[in-house]
């Protein structure tokens, strides 16, 4: 299986304990123990939604915007593409990452294009 | 000699779960596991008869279940390559990405898994029932498809019977169950325990799906059966979660919170002839007859309790059970032991932070330090938003306000209690205390 593991900050997120956050294991730590095992496959830090570029095609016309995007409490601070045997993999995998105890993670399953809809 | 049809239905309460956790583990396809079970218990219903009850019915079931995912998964496989081949030769200019390409098809993948016979190891039946009960429990589906999905593959009850348990249109909870079997799917759950990072979390939710399952049945035991709909079915899921609870107590043996489990569940469920008198108002543990109580549940209760204690891992069911088993333990009312409820209370309310506890906490101050104590203990969780429209908050309350000598109090807070119930047997339980109270004295 196939994950997209969104890393998200989450700073209204009143559950925050930021004492957690500072004693979590370094990013450094997370990657190189799971790009070395290559259950991470890519992945990085991204840039502000600021610098964001919207496209879209709308009547035969490129529109290319620069936001304003997703108007979300939370923000989209990375991406890791993580390949994993199943579900419980992935969720022990994010839960190591730094950003889990800091912000959120969201696992989001790839679906194949030659799936049958399920 | 046995009773075929009788030996298919003992078959059935012991076997279902393993046969079905032996073909999904195997397949990873709940719905051929459903599917293939059926199939080998209506095998059995057909051919005991004629050929004699096998020595290992489990076993046997297994075997004849297997053979029927066995040959599905062999149809479906040639189905897809019939589909792939009938693709190449469409030869589209655009391929797109791994058309054409059989071998990397995700059925066929899936089937060959299912096909291969190191994937079948018949001998490990306990441990195929835990995978699928950590898999019914996962916290990625939906709290209440995981109740629904543990009674309809632990148990084999129908999509019918467990609608009629939860009072929901069958189409209804038959769509829950799809759901949460095509998310089983789509998040790449597998049927499998844990890892040991996560096992201990994972734990605690299987118990809680098991809690709730019980709860469910046992409100039901302190409603009047006569009148509440679904008041039998609802009954029944107490029985079974019992019967769960046994299983997960045998199947998790290095977890004392499991035994922890069971033993609250059986001193609660010695007491459900009782809880509720005939005029289908609940009974309070004050006005049960604590002979008719299930003394040799109870027994097994205690014993189960010690044996988790012994462990020396405390956790909230275990503190829960220690609670139910002073009460139990109690000849009367007056006899009972409060202080060291209270003391269970103080630890059940730090190991939880639960207003619910606090509450029946307040209750055990009220007999140990007076009503007044009980009601500063009530009032200091009043405010809580989790005990918002919870209408065991203006219930307690009114009843330290009668033993505090303040009826008229008492009166406000049972019309609110009343204006929120939605219990029939609480309802009675409130109405006759208010009538008690507001009727003119000397009558």
């Amino acid at each position: 299986m196939r994950y997209l593991m969104l890393v998200l900050g989450t700073p209204h997120d009143p559950d925050l304990r930021p004492e957690e956050f500072e004693a979590a294991p370094p990013i450094e730590e997370w990657v190189g123990r799971h790009y070395g095992s290559g259950a991470a496959v890519i992945g990085d830090r991204l840039r502000p939604a600021e610098d964001a570029v919207g496209v879209r095609v709308r009547g035969g016309k490129v529109l290319v915007t620069d936001g304003p995007f997703s108007e979300t409490k939370e923000t989209i601070a990375g991406f890791d593409v993580l390949e994993a045997p199943d579900l419980d993999t992935a969720i022990a995998i994010a839960s190591e990452h730094p950003m889990a105890y800091g912000g959120a993670i969201e696992l989001h399953p790839a679906w194949p294009l030659d799936l049958d809809g399920s | 000699m046995t009773d075929p049809s009788r030996a298919v239905e003992d078959a059935f309460r012991t076997e279902w779960g393993r046969v079905l956790g032996a073909v999904a583990r195997s397949t990873g396809d709940l719905d051929l596991a459903e599917e293939s079970a059926q199939e080998a218990f209506a095998t059995a219903l057909r051919t005991w008869g004629r050929d004699g009850v096998p020595e290992r019915p489990g076993a046997w079931l297994t075997t004849t279940a297997r053979r029927h995912a066995i040959d599905v998964l062999r149809r479906r496989r040639v189905e897809a390559e019939r589909v792939a081949a009938s693709g190449r030769l469409g030869e589209r200019v655009d391929p797109g990405p791994r058309a054409g390409d059989a071998t990397a098809d995700p059925v066929v993948e899936q089937v060959a898994v299912g096909l291969d016979d190191g994937a079948w190891d018949l001998d490990d039946p306990d441990g195929d029932l835990l995978r699928l009960l950590f898999t019914c429990c996962h916290p990625a589906l939906p709290a209440e498809a995981r109740v629904a999905l543990t009674l309809r593959s632990l148990t084999g009850m129908t999509t019918a019977q467990v609608a009629r348990a939860f009072l929901v249109p069958e189409a209804t909870m038959a769509q829950r169950l799809v759901r949460a079997k095509r998310r089983i799917r789509a998040t790449g759950i597998t049927f499998r325990v844990p890892p040991a990072e996560l096992r201990a979390e994972r734990v605690v939710g299987v118990l809680a799906v098991l809690y709730v399952l019980f709860t469910e049945g046992y409100d039901a035991w302190a409603e009047p059966a006569d009148v509440v709909e679904g008041s039998a079915e609802r009954r029944a899921l107490a029985d079974v979660a019992v019967r769960l609870a046994r299983l997960a107590a045998r199947l998790l043996d290095d977890e004392p919170e499991a035994r922890g489990l069971l033993a609250l569940l059986l001193l609660q469920h010695a007491r459900r002839d009782e809880r509720v008198g005939p005029d289908g108002a609940t009974r309070t543990l004050a006005e049960q007859d604590r002979a008719r109580w299930r003394h040799d549940e109870i027994a097994e209760g205690l014993a189960e309790l010690e044996a988790a204690l012994a462990v020396g891992r405390p956790g909230p069911y275990q503190v829960q059970a220690a609670v139910a088993a002073l009460h139990d333990e109690a000849p009367d009312a007056d006899a009972t032991d409060w202080p060291q409820i209270l003391g269970l209370y103080d630890v059940l309310l730090d190991l939880t932070g639960s207003p619910v506890v606090a509450l029946n906490r307040a209750v055990a101050v009220a007999e140990v330090h007076g009503a007044h104590a009980g009601l500063a203990a009530v009032d200091a969780v009043g405010d809580d938003p989790a005990l918002a429209g919870y209408h065991l908050l203006p219930a307690v309350r009114a009843e330290l306000l009668v033993r505090a000598g303040r009826p008229t109090d008492a009166a406000v807070d049972l019309r609110r209690a009343l204006a929120l119930v939605d219990r029939e047997g609480d309802r009675r339980l409130l109405e006759r205390r208010l009538a008690g109270i507001t009727a003119p004295p000397g009558t």
